[in-house]
């Protein structure tokens, strides 16, 4: 079951086409890292899927509802947290989440309890001073109590952490993973370590469409590369090894950096497996074996080129 | 109605707290306290800075002298202050994203127009009725010669002008960005209604007599159903231009 469905999202502002036929599924209660370079048109998405751009082709589909710019019906599923979310600085906090709630529709009650729930998750509880106090950090946190305050299916994000500091970032990285489960949550970035920490699924936009999309697993098994690290005890015995006449056949690359060797297999008949036999008849024990995944990093460089 | 209702809560939450409503107040106050006393105490000033040996005659001021200072202080100097105050009402919210929240929570842009109105009215009511009534109670206590009449009518119209000034801004902060912008438009339509003044046949329409001719219905030189039509077509005017707006800041990008 998807929770957003985007079908052939086009949108030009001027001459500059941000968006060019752009289609994306995010399956209910995944952590979704929607990547891309600054520029690339998550912002934009994100702004057309709650209703604030009008798409110019194109469908978004949330919980089954199709979105229509300029009618908020499909809102209700949706928690929004904008790059840099603006509050009325003469408020409070909890008088802030009130006005929220009753914009949502919320009976009084309710609100109050939600508004005590959402504030001791994102560590506000005991901050009763006016919003124009606030930290860039505590304005990232009360955001997702805006957010989270109507029990949205959906909760999108752009780019909650990138104006951060380490700690900033650390704390609404753990209360995004704290909500898995509950909700599904879409968030941008471009800060790739963020998206490795939370995420299961990930999609790269680049040029207006997306260029991946999948679980990580499933897209560093596609990415994987047929390399193998190996770390011998001495350089000497690296040397010999790749001496031997088994690895002088077509299709194998070899590296050799002091005791590490980096072996790259492309032929047909031979995978990891010759490397241990191999290894096995001339009696060696590498200090370390490796199958090496390919990091989201060069994976993103290498679909954004 | 009940998104109307939390938003006119916000705006006057937010009129008290950043003391706005204190401004218009205090300033409203002021014009009600000067207006009958600069009426009383101008011939006595000018008595005084007159060269020696020089003699004029001075008219006796009258509570005429006083309201007569009551609509030109408001029109002018409470109309300005009160334009300025609520200029970046809503140009502000959309530059620093301060709706967004609220609108991606369902939150309807008609009530956020006509909440934000609605508390202009509010605010203009409240000066108008501040100043108002303390020129009144002065002025009756300063020159009890019952000379002025239709006084509640008269401010009515200038309360009229300055809500048709108010839908006026509205509308044109849903045209451009900047708070600037809607100043200027409103300044412009202003200009306009002057100009518009040159013609005759225009005249009996127009509405911003309602603005200029207040103290020829206090002193009982003009019929108050000379106002009837300028009156219709400022109502009009308002209805309009806050139906306008809600049109246009429908389509609005944010």
């Amino acid at each position: 079951m998807h929770v957003l469905e985007i079908k052939g999202l086009h949108k030009s502002f001027g001459k500059n086409h941000v968006l060019q036929g752009l289609d994306m599924a995010v399956p209910s209660n995944s952590v979704f890292g929607f990547v891309g370079k600054n520029g690339a048109g998550k912002t934009t998405t994100m702004k057309i899927i709650v209703g604030l751009l009008k798409a110019d082709r194109g469908t978004v589909t949330v919980c089954g509802e199709e979105v229509a710019y300029g009618h908020t019906k499909a809102n209700r599923h949706i928690g929004f947290l904008p790059d840099v979310p603006e509050f009325y600085g003469y408020m409070r906090p909890r008088e802030y989440l009130q006005l929220c709630g009753e914009i949502a529709g919320l009976p009084p009650r309710r609100i109050r309890e939600r508004s005590e729930e959402l504030l001791s998750l994102v560590g506000l509880s005991d901050v009763s001073r006016k919003i124009s106090g606030f930290s860039r950090g505590m304005k990232q946190r009360l955001g997702i109590a805006q957010a989270l305050l109507g029990e949205p299916r959906l909760l999108i994000c752009d780019e909650p952490t990138s104006a951060l500091d380490p700690v900033g970032r650390k704390q609404i990285l753990e209360i995004l993973a704290s909500i898995k489960g509950k909700t599904t949550v879409l968030f941008s970035t471009h800060i790739l370590s963020d998206v490795e920490r939370i995420c299961d699924r990930i999609a790269v936009l680049d040029g207006g469409r997306l260029v991946l999309s999948g679980t990580i697993g499933e897209i560093q098994k596609q990415y994987r590369s047929n390399s193998f690290s190996i770390r011998f005890a001495s350089a000497e015995q690296a040397a010999e090894f790749v001496s031997l006449p088994e690895l002088g056949q077509a299709g194998i690359t070899v590296a050799q950096a002091g005791e590490s060797l980096t072996i790259t297999l492309e032929g047909e008949n031979t995978h990891g497996q010759m490397l241990i036999d191999l290894l096995s008849a001339k009696q060696i024990t590498p200090e370390r074996f490796e199958v090496m995944e390919p990091t989201l990093e060069s994976l993103f460089t290498e679909v954004v080129q | 109605m009940n998104h109307f209702h939390v938003f006119f809560k916000k705006e006057l939450r937010e009129s008290v707290r950043t003391h706005r409503l204190l401004i218009i107040l205090t300033i409203f106050f002021m014009f009600g306290v000067m207006n009958p006393l600069t009426a009383k105490l101008t011939p006595d000033l000018l008595a005084k800075f007159l060269p020696e040996g020089m003699i004029i005659e001075l008219p006796v001021p009258s509570s005429l002298d006083s309201w007569a200072q009551f609509f030109k202080n408001v029109t002018q100097m409470g109309l300005i202050v009160v334009l300025l105050v609520f200029s970046g009402i809503l140009a502000n919210e959309i530059t620093q994203g301060t709706l967004i929240n609220l609108l991606t929570k369902g939150l309807s842009r008609e009530a956020v127009i006509t909440a934000k109105y609605a508390a202009m009215l509010a605010l203009w009511s409240m000066g108008v009725l501040v100043s108002s009534l303390v020129t009144w109670g002065y002025t009756v206590y300063l020159f009890p010669d019952g000379k002025s009449h239709n006084l509640v009518f008269a401010v009515f119209c200038l309360w009229l002008f300055g809500a048709f000034l108010l839908a006026q801004l509205v509308f044109s902060t849903t045209l451009v960005k900047s708070s600037y912008g809607s100043l200027i438009i409103t300044g412009a339509v202003v200009v306009f209604l002057n100009i518009l003044q040159v013609f005759p046949g225009v005249q009996p329409w127009n509405p911003l007599v309602l603005a200029t001719h207040n103290m020829e219905l206090i002193g009982q030189n003009l019929e108050p159903s000379f106002f009837a039509r300028p009156i219709g077509l400022a109502f009009l005017g308002c209805c309009l231009l806050v139906v306008l707006a809600v049109v246009v800041f429908r389509k609005k990008q944010i």
